[in-house]
């Protein structure tokens, strides 16, 4: 389990080692962000008992982590950050752009059920214009595809009948955009014996905190914990696809909320090849992996190394025989959720893109595997490499037994 | 040897003598201040920067508590710009005894401290780290004041007036002639060299060192040295002071100071004014009692430790042990009328909160004895303001350093804002404290020294101690020529070496980790000396 120090007590710890600020993807690209070590324990000190300060600049921050995972005081500075954004929310107001960006799940439902529209529309150059000209979301930047045939149409098992029981969380994502991630993921349960079923589930809020939409996330932390806490205490596992989701589920809820509950639900939540992983572990996978000859890079996204479990997709797709795959040992992907698709923060996108897009392995490789959804979006926009989820990969291997 | 005349001459660039200065200033009189090392180099930087309003001494000792109601009134009004009006609270926790409460209430009802009981709710929604088992709660006007910018904003008034101030000059000799002071002598501490100051009057405000002033001018005096130690906490815990109600004692009060909170104090007799060591036992004992009133103490955070001297003075010689019942009211001694000296006076004992009265009364006895009728101006007259936000509002700077300059450039603002126009960058990041701030407080000429720059900006103030500003302000200070790189290593070596003494004593937890840090940066990966040459 991740260390999950309060809020209040863990501030004060920072020696001010920099390290937080040397590791963080937006200070390396731009002057103008006050950086995690300025904008987290240093200024709570300095506003203690004297009142609020709002510093605009906060706006770049993109609660990638990288901070919490450098710090070797164990602070979660990106709470910090977070509350931080709240407080630049409320000062100075959100940007329509910003809310319509911070409901994923809103924009998801609505994009899917036009989904042919839609996607076309986000082909069409006059309508990127005029989206560029309201929204202030650039022309260039590319948008994931939404499909008509979503996986909450699709999939509504709400109960377990087998003895592992696993409560799937699919996130904004795998439901809207790739349902066949989500697909893929029951498949390989299946496969295993394991019969997934789908609680009531919301946005898990990472999009609403990074707006500053505080209270708007923590309502839908609530309703999550709650949700899901109810299959917990019937024995389920809770497993995730989406990188960012499981993240937030793991840290950020028991760092937000503060409570028990927030804390039990954490400590029973995994990401899927984790999962996966336990199972090999314990002599319970199914091994019948047929071989792949394929040749992948492996991308991960900061919300994977955040996590602290080394690197499950690679230990998994490792299992497969005769299936290379490298790490890319990349920084971060610059897409960073909805950061890339705002215009003021496209150039740091682009300019965080460069770790990525330069790799060896990548250029090496037939496609990229990757967890991510919005790290997927940026290797689309910036390379002509197919991106594949590691669950995918394993349903194939699966499937061609 | 350089000779030069004055009608009067102050010794001790402490708040009572820059207090001095100022008042002969406005009363235009030709005064000049002597001060060893820095402004503030005695008790004056070394105090819990409490602005009293009676309240300690409402019980004990009347005279005290109107003095200090009084001044408490008049210095908001005149140095505004170094006092947070922040209130403050008196608590009675569990075993304190119970009839001291209406002895109290009854005195500052007496007296006419403005005191009103607060419903423990609202106490505790209003300093959450207070004790929960508290019984009783007063509001007091008690304030908070930042010693180290009101001695710099008095002296530069009184400079402004007309006064001359001698840093780093220590008296090294008083001569008399016919019973009658007829001139000092002074040495520079950089150079070696020697002054004569000719002058009718010498004002002795030398705090603990009084007595040696005293034995200068072959004049008996006794003064206990009442050393008391206060330490740092990491973070500004409360939002007004916080005191005890119960007769004073030791580790009973915490004063919230910009962004950390200084907790103290105790009292030991000490042999030389010199001493301000620091002892681990004392430092543990006073984290026990401070548990009273904040029961989580012993797990927050201190930044350092530090002690200073009360000047208490004795009229007979025979001394009292424990230093405390000894009256804190102001001794003014007129040593023509006490030990047949003409042209010495004495001002000593005190607090920080009545340097002013103190002031008042040493000019009217000094004005007595050289025939001139002038009255006191500086309850009424103000020391300039240090607000300055519409000067600085459209500087590019952050929030928070900008906040803080807001509320500090004060008269400096203007080239504040000119050397922020050719460097804003931020030297020290723990108290935001930008290169602009430190050129302005450069002085004229004198050694770089990063003491006298902390004391004037913050620098170095902050968790890290200095760990990384220090090092990055003598760089700068060599790469813009405001000192040679020989200057800045020896600036730099006595400075970390000072800043790591505080924080040795009380180093457990994260501030040991902090200071282990230090230790290593400098000592470990950058092959600093220690034990360095020192030049003062
Ligand atoms: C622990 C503690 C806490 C306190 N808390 C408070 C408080 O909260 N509120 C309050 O109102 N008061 C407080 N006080 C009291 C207050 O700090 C002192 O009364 C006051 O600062 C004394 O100032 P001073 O100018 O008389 O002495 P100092 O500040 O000591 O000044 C004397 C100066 O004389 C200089 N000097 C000495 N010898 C020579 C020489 N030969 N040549 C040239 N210069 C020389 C010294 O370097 C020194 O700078 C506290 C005191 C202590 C010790
Ligand atoms: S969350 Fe990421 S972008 Fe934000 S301060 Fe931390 S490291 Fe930087
Ligand atoms: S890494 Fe942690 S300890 Fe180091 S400066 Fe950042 S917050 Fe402080």
């Amino acid at each position: 389990m991740l260390y999950q120090p309060s809020l209040e007590a863990s501030y004060d710890q920072c020696l001010k080692c920099h390290a937080c600020t040397v590791n963080c993807p937006i200070s390396s690209v731009s002057t103008e962000f006050g950086g995690p070590k300025q904008l987290g324990p240093e200024l709570q000190r300095m506003t203690q008992n004297q009142g609020i300060l709002d510093d605009a600049s906060i706006e770049l921050c993109t609660l990638c982590g990288t901070c919490d995972r450098t710090c070797p005081e164990n602070i979660h500075v990106s709470s910090l950050t977070a509350y931080l954004k709240e407080t630049h929310a409320e000062e100075v107001g959100t940007k329509f752009r910003d809310i319509v960006l911070s409901k994923a799940e809103w924009v998801g439902k609505l994009a899917s059920t036009f989904a042919p529209v839609t996607n076309a529309t986000m082909k069409l150059k006059p309508a990127r214009k005029v989206m560029e000209w309201i929204m202030e979301i650039p022309a260039e930047r590319n948008f994931p595809e939404y499909r008509f045939n979503n996986f909450k149409r699709k999939y509504k098992i709400k109960e377990s009948t087998t003895e592992r029981k696993v409560a799937y969380f699919a996130g904004c994502y795998a439901t809207y955009n790739a349902p066949d991630v989500a697909d893929s993921f029951v498949k390989v349960m299946e496969y295993n014996g394991i019969e997934v079923a789908v609680p009531k589930q919301n946005c898990c809020g990472v999009p609403m905190f990074a707006n500053g939409q505080m209270k708007a996330g923590k309502k839908n932390a609530q309703s999550n914990i709650d949700s899901f806490l109810s299959y917990v205490d019937q024995g389920y596992d809770v497993v995730m696809t989406c990188s960012s989701c499981t993240l937030a589920m793991k840290k950020e809820y028991p760092g937000y909320m503060q409570t028990e509950e927030a804390q039990r639900l954490a400590e029973n939540v995994y990401d899927a090849d984790e999962y996966l992983r336990i199972l090999y572990e314990k002599g319970e996978l199914n091994d019948s992996l047929s071989a792949l000859n394929d040749k992948a890079a492996y991308y991960a996204p900061c919300h994977m190394k955040g996590q602290g479990i080394g690197n499950p997709a690679m230990d998994m797709l490792e299992l497969i025989p005769g299936y290379q795959i490298e790490d890319m040992a990349a920084g971060c992907c610059g897409q960073c959720g909805t950061f890339g698709f705002k215009k003021e923060k496209y150039s740091y996108s682009m300019a965080l893109g460069d770790t990525m897009v330069d790799s060896k392995s990548m250029a090496e490789s037939d496609y990229v595997v990757t967890e991510c959804g919005m790290c997927k979006n940026q290797f689309d926009q910036l390379t002509d490499k197919e991106v594949r989820h590691p669950i995918q990969v394993l349903r194939q291997s699966y499937e061609l037994n | 040897m350089e000779i030069f005349e004055t009608e009067v001459a102050v010794i001790g660039g402490g708040m009572t003598g820059v207090g001095v200065l100022r008042d002969l200033a406005l009363r235009g009189v030709n005064a000049v201040l002597i001060e060893q090392f820095d402004l503030g180099h005695g008790t004056s930087t070394r105090n819990h920067g409490l602005l009293h309003s009676g309240g300690r001494y409402a019980v004990k000792d009347k005279e005290a508590a109107v003095e200090s109601y009084q001044e408490n009134l008049i210095l908001k009004k005149t140095v505004p710009g170094s006092i947070e009006e922040t209130g403050g609270l008196f608590v009675k926790v569990p075993d304190d005894p119970d009839d001291y409460v209406e002895k109290w209430v009854n005195a500052c009802n007496t007296i006419g401290i403005p005191i009103e009981e607060v419903p423990l709710q609202i106490a505790f929604a209003e300093e959450p780290y207070l004790n929960r088992k508290a019984e009783v709660v007063y509001r007091i006007p008690d304030g908070a004041v930042d010693p180290f910018t009101m001695l710099v904003d008095v002296t530069a008034d009184a400079v402004e007036k007309g006064a001359r101030v001698l840093t780093y000059h220590e008296v090294t000799h008083i001569e008399t002639t016919n019973a009658q002071v007829s001139y000092i002598t002074v040495k520079d501490r950089y150079t070696g060299e020697e002054k004569q100051i000719h002058t009718k009057l010498v004002v002795n405000a030398a705090g603990p060192w009084s007595a040696n002033i005293a034995k200068l001018a072959n004049v008996p005096m006794k003064i206990i040295n009442n050393k008391g130690m206060l330490t740092v906490l990491n973070n500004r815990i409360n939002k007004q002071v916080i005191n005890r109600l119960r007769m004073p004692g030791d580790a009973d009060i915490f004063v919230p100071a910009h962004n950390v909170t200084i907790f103290g104090t105790t009292g030991i007799n000490v042999e030389h004014p010199d001493d301000t060591s620091l002892q681990r036992e004392e430092f543990e004992h006073m984290i026990m009692k401070g548990k009273d009133l904040i029961p989580t103490l012993p797990q927050i955070r201190m930044i350092r430790a530090f002690s200073g001297s009360r000047p208490l003075f004795q009229e007979t010689e025979s001394s009292d042990a424990s230093g405390r019942n000894v009256t804190r009211g102001m001794a003014l001694l007129d040593h023509e009328q006490r030990d047949g000296l003409k042209g010495f006076i004495t001002i000593t004992s005190g607090k920080l909160t009545t340097f002013r009265y103190m002031a008042e009364k040493t000019v009217d006895l000094v004005c007595e004895k050289l025939g001139i009728t002038s009255n006191c101006q500086t309850a009424e007259v103000a020391v300039p303001h240090r607000e300055a936000k519409q000067a600085l509002e459209n500087i590019n700077l952050t929030p928070v350093a900008k906040k803080k300059l807001f509320s500090w450039a004060g008269v400096n603002a203007s080239s504040i804002k000119a050397n922020l126009l050719k460097d804003n960058s931020i030297v020290c990041e723990c108290e935001s404290v930008t290169w602009a701030e430190i050129e302005s407080a450069l002085p004229e000429k004198g050694q770089f020294n990063l003491g006298d720059i902390r004391r004037r900006t913050r620098l170095g103030m902050g968790p890290c101690q200095g760990t990384f500003c220090y090092r990055r302000a003598a760089a700068m200070a060599v790469e813009k020529g405001v000192a040679t790189s020989d200057e800045a290593e020896i600036a730099l070596q006595n400075g970390v070496e000072k800043r790591s003494k505080g924080m040795r004593v009380i180093a457990t937890g994260s501030a040991n980790k902090q200071l282990e840090l230090m230790d290593g940066i400098n000592y470990v990966s950058l092959g600093m000396k220690k034990g360095g040459e020192t030049y003062v």
